[in-house]
């Protein structure tokens, strides 16, 4: 903890060294200074960043944003690497689980003093918990994304469902409809949810009252094992079972991409992001005006199931040499005008609670509704690992749904395997 | 006869087999989005489209990538050939001090994961000032493939008899002559199979010119390739249509080279 | 001075550098240094600095924090200890093993069998083959592998499918990929199949450079097939052998992309190698130190196992 803390002033020690240097190294030419942006492919619609970027300069004159959008492949070596170069980049977008590692590592400037400047007051729970690390704010959020269930409205009619199931039980009911009425089709699926999509596990799992971890003083302990945590799972297999899927068992939503399948028409649920409807209507236009979408059910009726937000922060890498314009920059972005305008283009914002925007598309407004029960993964540096290495939780599930396992040793195995990795 | 008709049919049949998942990656380029999962049997494709390759085509900066990866593949090529061969005749025909040093070099050269050696080399190259520019790529993939280059060519020689060059340097020719006019000649499907093998491993290098480069104008090809996937998924036709575009070069290039030496030079060996 | 004026060379003992012990002149002496010389440095500088560094970084602490910072902090053997502390290490270190020589195998002996094939068929044929050769070789990492997932598919597959048709009916939605033992089939499939073509050509290359005369002789002894290979094709090319064996050892021991974006080392671990291992405890979590010292131990298990290797190649290169 000392040591900690020792590290945390030599690492502002040392950007308050290289801000002073600022002007002689890094800024280019004719006086002028460079601001480094880079945000993710896909994050924003280039309109948007296009606006930004010029409202920018245009107060700032004699500034350059240099804009440059980055791939999700191969970003952590990327990021990794462009930290340590003499000139880093002044602002970058970071994945909300993948925040705490950059943040416990020194390696993003403290933005505790600016949350108010920032329009701190409308930050979306979850992200601003997950930008946080030791009660400082390295990161301020920029949008969010949750998953809901998409369905086939002309399936459901035929079916003879008039309403979105409101629990857990009318879900079940409504899948039994859906198998019955489309007995024909030897290529139906009522709901097509492959074995490892754990973020959905998630939602069941909080739903249920448990998690997969939780925090006492500084340390983290699993709770797979808790009969709440092993009720989602039981779930997760009844839903499997009761679907009779034939996604398969022991890959998750992008292999096949669960959108390509959804686009072939003969399957009636998924549960995905806006964008994966997107990309079914794209493959066939025809499903654009049969589709709706709503929040994955609780079991408790007329509730909506927690759901993992997904999204991410932007933040100020601690060696940038433009800090105060960074600032500025992360200033511009949070106001409502830009804010309204990701809504706009379907996700959720991150530092307005104006989300309607988002109405526009049943998709978007089911999105809206679910977010407001939007829960984070465990905001420790040692999550990020979890999830881009091999993820305990998806072979627990493959355990389960092939039956290798049996729920009480699956489980076990995954909370031991998690205990340690939060732990060592 | 027969015998030449059986031999000939296997080889096709193992054509076939090397071929396919190619031809299976071509087909799935030209397939509708909404064809690429089906449950039918569709060996063949049931429909055709060219909107994949005319969206990949179109990605702004397309023909600069092409230009980027073709300098930066050439230049190592290029360098590794001969540095390479620099240094495999002296390993195979000579005899000094410090030559299994030197082999030992080569051979654990390539024993370290490649991974591993990106942070050292990212930072290698920040100190020469050499990030962001197109000749670190040159050095990175003319340092990776000069072992293989070296210790191969170095088979090749040895597997001339050294007989030939010895005939030709007792027919008057100098050390030198002998090598261009006999062993080089020889040489050439070596040069062929090293050359080909540094083009495919530069040519399809992501991770290292992911890092080192930072303006889109200096990406390569495998850069531009991996921009298909994005958090919204992959867009398979396109990755598929682009796939097959980059492939082209590489296949240009195996016949270019494969004319000109190959052929050329087996007739040589034989007519001297 | 032609090649045409010696005698047909009848009997198929490999040529051997002899060169060397004839033509001794001063003023030669440093010319082996010089035409050395540029392979050297770049294979000490851009090569050997990193490793050295890796080597060095496998005994400190280097996390985000120490890279952004620059700060050097040694840990004595705490990386180690942490990487072989872990119970599924040489697990992961025998499958690796395992894994490797079924891809080393399968390359060489399938690349030795492409080659002779090559040899023997027409010019049109070869060409066919060649082509196809290389269309599998140049296959970009990320399309190959995509490819395979899909071939291999349990719902939409073609091979599933085809498998079907011919009446195997119980391969209807198989699943390749429910254990590590199948996944590391699928994989080891993929990586002989994108290796075969380089095994292939390098040893067609090398027949290549054996005069026609040694066959024509074989020939005219009356050597069958089999033999032909034996006395003139076997000692011209093992050299070759030797050498591709090596190689794709090293490559196959190291290969990450593509085990990886199988099945992410899944189901359960059980397709993990040592390079996954080093991505999962090392770079996905940035302790660059625990993969360095992954990469280390991997390198001293590639020096173990071609040790005896390394000292054959090494002695094939005495003078006698």
């Amino acid at each position: 903890m000392k040591r900690w803390t020792k590290l945390v002033v030599g690492a502002a020690a040392v950007a308050l060294a290289t801000a002073g240097c600022g002007s002689g190294g890094g800024s280019s030419d004719a006086g002028g200074k460079t601001l480094t942006v880079w945000l993710m492919s896909g994050s924003a619609p280039t309109s948007l960043t296009d606006a930004l970027n010029k409202e920018f300069s245009d107060a700032h004159p004699g500034v350059k944003v240099d804009y440059r959008v980055q791939q999700w492949d191969g970003i952590q070596q990327k990021l990794t690497t462009a930290l340590t170069s003499n000139n880093p980049p002044d602002v970058i977008e970071l994945g909300n689980t993948q925040t705490a590692q950059f943040a416990e590592q020194g390696t993003l400037l403290d933005l505790s003093d600016s949350v108010n400047d920032l329009n701190g007051g409308q930050w979306l729970p979850a992200l601003k918990e997950s930008g946080t690390w030791d009660g400082k704010q390295y990161a301020m959020p920029f949008y969010a994304a949750n998953r809901t269930v998409i369905y086939r409205k002309d399936l459901f009619a035929k079916a003879g469902i008039t309403a979105p199931p409101a629990s857990n039980a009318e879900w079940l009911a409504d899948i039994d409809k859906l198998k019955a009425a489309n007995a024909t089709d030897p290529d139906f699926q009522a709901l097509y949810l492959p074995g490892q999509e754990w973020y959905t596990l998630l939602s069941f799992i909080w739903d249920a009252g448990g998690d997969v971890a939780k925090q006492s003083g500084k340390s983290w302990q699993a709770t797979l094992e808790a009969p709440e945590a092993k009720a989602g799972v039981a779930f997760y297999q009844q839903l499997v079972n009761a679907s009779g899927t034939r996604a398969p068992k022991d890959t998750d939503e992008a292999k096949p991409q669960q959108s390509d399948v959804f686009a072939q028409g003969h399957v009636a649920m998924m549960i995905g992001l806006p964008w994966e409807l997107a990309g079914a209507v794209k493959a066939n236009p025809q499903l654009s005006s049969q589709t709706g979408a709503f929040p994955i059910p609780s079991r408790t009726a007329g509730q909506a199931a927690p759901v993992f937000l997904g999204g991410s922060n932007v933040a100020i890498p601690a060696g940038s040499k433009n800090a105060d314009l960074a600032k500025q920059y992360l200033k511009l972005l949070s106001g409502a005008k830009y804010q309204s305008q990701l809504a706009r283009a379907g996700s959720v914002p991150g530092t307005s609670t104006d989300t309607s925007g988002l109405d526009a598309t049943e998709v978007g407004a089911a999105m809206a509704r679910a977010a407001r029960h939007g829960k984070v993964t465990p905001i420790t540096p040692k999550w990020g690992p979890i999830e881009s290495g091999e993820n305990p939780l998806k072979s627990m599930l493959t355990a389960v749904l092939t039956g290798q396992k049996s729920i009480d040793a699956a489980t076990a195995d995954a909370n031991r395997a998690i205990g340690q990795a939060l732990s060592g | 006869m027969s015998k030449k008709i059986t031999i000939s049919v296997v080889a096709l049949l193992v054509a076939v087999v090397f071929a396919f998942p190619t031809y299976w990656m071509v087909a799935t380029a030209l397939k509708p989005s909404q064809l690429l999962l089906s449950s039918g049997y569709d060996l063949v494709p049931t429909a055709v489209t060219g909107r994949h390759f005319a969206d990949a085509v179109a990605k702004p900066n397309f023909l600069t990538y092409v230009r980027n990866s073709l300098v930066v593949t050439l230049g190592a090529v290029l360098c590794a050939l001969v540095a390479g061969l620099l240094a495999a005749v002296p390993l195979a025909r000579l005899r000094f001090r410090g030559r299994r040093g030197f082999l030992l070099l080569l051979l654990v050269a390539q024993m370290a994961p490649f991974e591993a050696l990106l942070i050292p080399m990212y930072l290698m190259m920040r100190d020469l000032d050499l990030l962001n520019r197109l000749p670190s790529l040159v050095l990175v993939y003319f340092a990776t493939t000069l072992p293989f280059t070296a210790w191969t060519l170095r088979g090749f020689i040895l597997g001339l008899p050294a007989d030939l060059e010895e005939a030709a340097m007792v027919d008057g020719c100098g050390r030198w002559g002998a090598f261009r006019r006999v062993t080089l000649p020889l040489l050439g499907p070596g040069l062929v199979a090293t050359s080909v093998f540094g083009f495919i491993t530069a040519w399809n290098e992501f991770l290292y010119a992911l890092v080192f480069m930072q303006d889109e104008n200096r990406f390569t090809l495998p850069v531009w390739l991996s921009s298909f996937q994005s958090v919204f998924g992959t867009d398979w036709g396109g990755t598929m249509a682009a796939s097959t575009l980059f492939t082209v070069p590489v296949l240009i290039f195996f016949l270019v080279v494969q004319r000109n030496l190959v052929s050329g030079m087996t007739a040589g060996a034989v007519k001297g | 001075m032609t090649a045409t004026e010696n005698p047909p060379i009848v009997t198929p003992v490999p040529a051997r550098p002899a060169v060397a012990r004839r033509h001794r002149r001063p003023g030669v002496a440093a010319l082996p240094y010089l035409l050395l010389a540029p392979a050297t440095l770049t294979l000490l500088v851009l090569l050997g600095w990193p490793v050295l560094s890796v080597l060095l970084t496998s005994f400190r602490r280097l996390d985000l924090r120490e890279l952004v910072q620059g700060k050097v902090v040694w840990v004595g053997l705490d990386n180690y200890r942490a990487v072989l502390g872990d119970p599924t290490f040489w697990t992961v270190t025998l499958r690796t093993l395992a894994f490797t020589a079924a891809c080393v195998i399968a390359t060489v002996v399938g690349g030795l069998a492409v080659a002779v094939l090559m040899r023997h068929v027409g010019r049109a044929v070869r060409t066919v083959l060649q082509v196809s050769l290389v269309l599998a070789w140049a296959m970009p990492f990320l399309a190959a592998t995509t490819v395979f997932q899909w071939m291999f598919d349990q719902n939409y597959g073609i091979l599933d499918k085809t498998l079907v048709r011919l009446g195997l009916t119980s391969f209807a939605g198989h699943s390749w990929f429910t254990t590590g033992f199948s996944t590391l089939a699928v994989i080891v499939t993929l990586i002989t199949w994108q290796g075969i073509p380089f095994v292939a050509f390098t040893l067609f290359a090398g027949m290549l450079g054996v005069p026609a005369e040694q066959y024509e002789a074989a020939a005219i002894d009356g050597a069958s097939g089999w033999q032909t290979f034996r006395a003139v094709t076997w000692p011209a090319v093992r050299p070759l052998v030797t050498l591709v064996t090596f190689l794709s050892l090293l490559w196959d021991f190291k290969v990450f992309p593509q085990v990886w974006a199988m099945r992410e080392g899944g189901p359960d671990g059980g397709s993990t190698t040592l390079a996954v291992l080093q991505y999962v405890k090392g770079i996905a979590g940035s302790h660059f130190g625990v993969a360095a010292a992954v990469a280390v131990l991997m390198i001293l298990v590639l020096v173990g196992l071609t040790a005896q290797n390394l000292r054959l190649m090494l002695r094939a290169q005495e003078y006698r």
